[in-house]
């Protein structure tokens, strides 16, 4: 007993045991316990959280807001639709290059604009991606322009081709491993840093932490994460039109991270679950309520942030402590 | 950069000649001062004399108009600070505390402590993301340092609380821990005896002396509060309005005219000024 309270201490454990029970969705839709378009909402709403979490490294931990998630998530969506319908390379290598130029155009962004801080950085990042979205709907030979860019489900090492339901597993996979790899990073060396930084610049640059390498760093992060969701995206959801890059999603981005919790990565899956698939799981089931869904997800927002203003999992605590409660007033 | 020119034998600082000026107004106005080795170096001065504007241009915070600063690092090699970023300045071994305590609330105690190994640790973030054996071992034995540092302070059982909440004296112990993590060659003291009580003022002025001993550095203390000043430092040295006042022994600094009138302004004549 004592070994098994051991092991569910362990967060590297907790990841897989939560990877697992995600990855039980598409068998319990199998049985009929969800619906099968449960598998599309709940894996669009995994892919969010990866982008979220690379915001949330950005914004929770070094301070910094952005506005261009929806556009540099778009570009890897385009990139790796364009690399493997249209250039014939294997997924791998699309991954690889989706990744790797939003990744480039961003540290370069960066470059530019990080010495700006605040509200501004916000404005400056907000025109990278709304030049982007416009040149998804002008460069059609590129993009499709506003017909939209369909691709495929991926085929991994040139023999595996996935279906919907091993693309979910796919994603939960992708989704685990990045959320292993932050948790790493935030509880080192460059989370401390990190948080050094927006705690108090003065102390962090006495500490030796470089200012501008450090924001460089996180904005990099946020965009590397963001290039990972628009591949999977593209590749899962199986098209992208300029207009679902829009500010909407760079502010859903932000909307979830808020909901969810700052510098927690349960809180970032929680936020992207409610602002993603909350709306069409079960808000659209309720009867007079279903064109309504969105509005009910916007006072939601505003209920959870009077009332957890740090993020809907530290809800968690109070629900523990009532339930400690409720066992001691029952002995 | 070497600067050999410097005869830097036995000093760890040397300040030559250092001015500053904000609009018309000199802060700081040709200052000239050296800390020894393993000495307590005190800088006094009334209110706005330009001690912390001194301070932050030793910690390059700011970059003084003319003047210079050597500082000799942790390699024993004598270092131009004005040629260095002000990130790069704990690397050569000069550490700093704040007035107003500059720490993390969000994290823990032993974590704002290990910010300030910052600069000491080897291991990528690539290696730290993947988590790499020596990365672990790295972190493992920083935080190992870090504990032993806060058990000599005798705070080692918050070591895991977060700092938000902490009561004020702690701070300013954790802060000093992460300013001694860095095996620091010089740790500069903005000010540590404000807001603490008589009783943990006494604790500071033992762990002061204890510190340079045990470690074999030199402390530079900015500081109000004459009586630590006056018990603990080895020499003092005194500013008024940006400019050189005196310098000695705290019982030399005592004794001296032009302190006295700088910190109770009587007024005296020119000829027993001088």
């Amino acid at each position: 007993m004592k070994t098994i309270l051991k092991w569910l201490r362990n967060p590297y454990f907790q990841f897989l045991l939560f990877g697992i029970l995600l990855a039980l969705v598409p068998i319990l839709a199998k049985i009929g316990i969800f619906k099968v378009s449960y598998i599309t909402t709940l894996g669009g709403a995994f892919i969010f959280a990866i982008a979220a979490l690379g915001l949330n490294i950005l914004l929770g931990y070094s301070g910094l807001i952005s506005l261009g998630t929806s556009g540099f998530m778009g570009l890897a969506a385009y990139l790796s639709a364009y690399a493997t319908i249209d250039l014939n390379l294997p997924f791998e290598v699309a991954i690889f290059l989706a990744i790797l130029i939003p990744t480039l155009i961003g540290v370069l962004v960066g470059l530019v604009s990080l010495k700006i801080e605040g509200i501004y950085l916000a404005i400056a990042t907000l025109a990278v991606s709304e030049v982007m979205r416009k040149t998804f709907e002008e460069f059609d030979f590129f993009t499709n322009g506003f017909s939209g860019k369909t691709a495929n489900y991926p085929t991994l090492f040139g023999v595996f081709t996935l279906d919907r339901t091993t693309m979910y597993y796919f994603i939960v996979s992708v989704l685990v491993l990045v959320m292993i790899l932050t948790y790493n990073m935030v509880n080192g060396r460059l989370g401390r840093a990190l948080n050094a930084m927006r705690g108090s610049e003065a102390a962090s640059q006495a500490m030796g932490v470089n200012l501008l390498n450090h924001r460089l760093i996180a904005f990099a992060l946020a965009t590397i994460y963001a290039s990972i969701a628009g591949v999977l995206y593209v590749h899962f959801i199986k098209y992208s039109y300029p207009s679902i890059w829009s500010l909407k999603l760079s502010l859903d981005f932000l909307a979830m991270i808020i909901i969810g919790g700052l510098r927690s990565i349960y809180g970032t899956l929680l936020g992207a679950v409610i602002v993603f698939a909350v709306p069409d799981l079960f808000l659209k089931q309720l009867p007079y309520f279903n064109q309504l869904s969105y509005i009910l997800n916007g006072i939601l927002i505003i209920l959870v942030i009077i009332f957890y203003p740090h993020g809907l999992i530290y809800a968690g605590h109070d629900i523990k402590r009532a339930f400690n409660k409720l066992r001691k007033g029952a002995k | 950069m070497q600067n050999n020119e410097v005869d830097m034998n036995g000093l760890v600082l040397k300040i030559e000649e250092l001015s500053i000026a904000f609009g018309g107004l000199k802060a700081v106005d040709g200052l000239s001062f050296e800390i020894k080795e393993n000495e307590v170096f005190g800088l006094i001065g009334p209110n706005g004399a330009g001690k912390t504007t001194a301070f932050n241009c030793i910690t390059q915070f700011y970059k003084p108009n003319s003047g210079a600063i050597y500082f000799k690092d942790r390699k024993g090699q004598t270092q131009n600070l004005l040629e260095h970023n002000v990130h790069e300045i704990i690397k050569l071994g000069l550490v700093r505390t704040f007035q107003n305590v500059e720490l993390i609330r969000e994290l823990s105690i032993i974590d704002n402590v290990l910010i300030g190994a910052h600069t000491d640790f080897k291991a990528t973030i690539f290696s730290q993301a993947f988590r790499s054996p020596k990365a672990v071992r790295e972190e493992r034995e920083m935080r190992a340092k870090a504990y032993e540092i806060l058990e000599t302070l005798g705070i080692e059982d918050r070591a895991n609380l977060p700092v938000g909440g902490q009561p004020y004296g702690i701070l300013k112990k954790v802060e000093f821990a992460r300013s001694l993590i860095s095996n620091p060659k010089l740790i500069i003291l903005d000010e540590p005896a404000a807001g603490l009580n008589d009783v943990e003022t006494i604790e500071l002025a033992s762990r002061i002396r204890k510190i340079r001993d045990e470690l074999g550095c030199s402390i530079l203390l900015v500081e109000h509060d004459m009586r630590l000043v006056m018990d603990v430092c080895d020499r003092i040295c005194a500013i008024s309005f940006g400019k050189f006042l005196a310098k000695g022994t705290p019982k030399e600094i005592k004794e001296n005219k032009a302190v006295q009138v700088a910190y109770l302004g009587i007024e005296v004549d020119h000829d027993t000024k001088q």
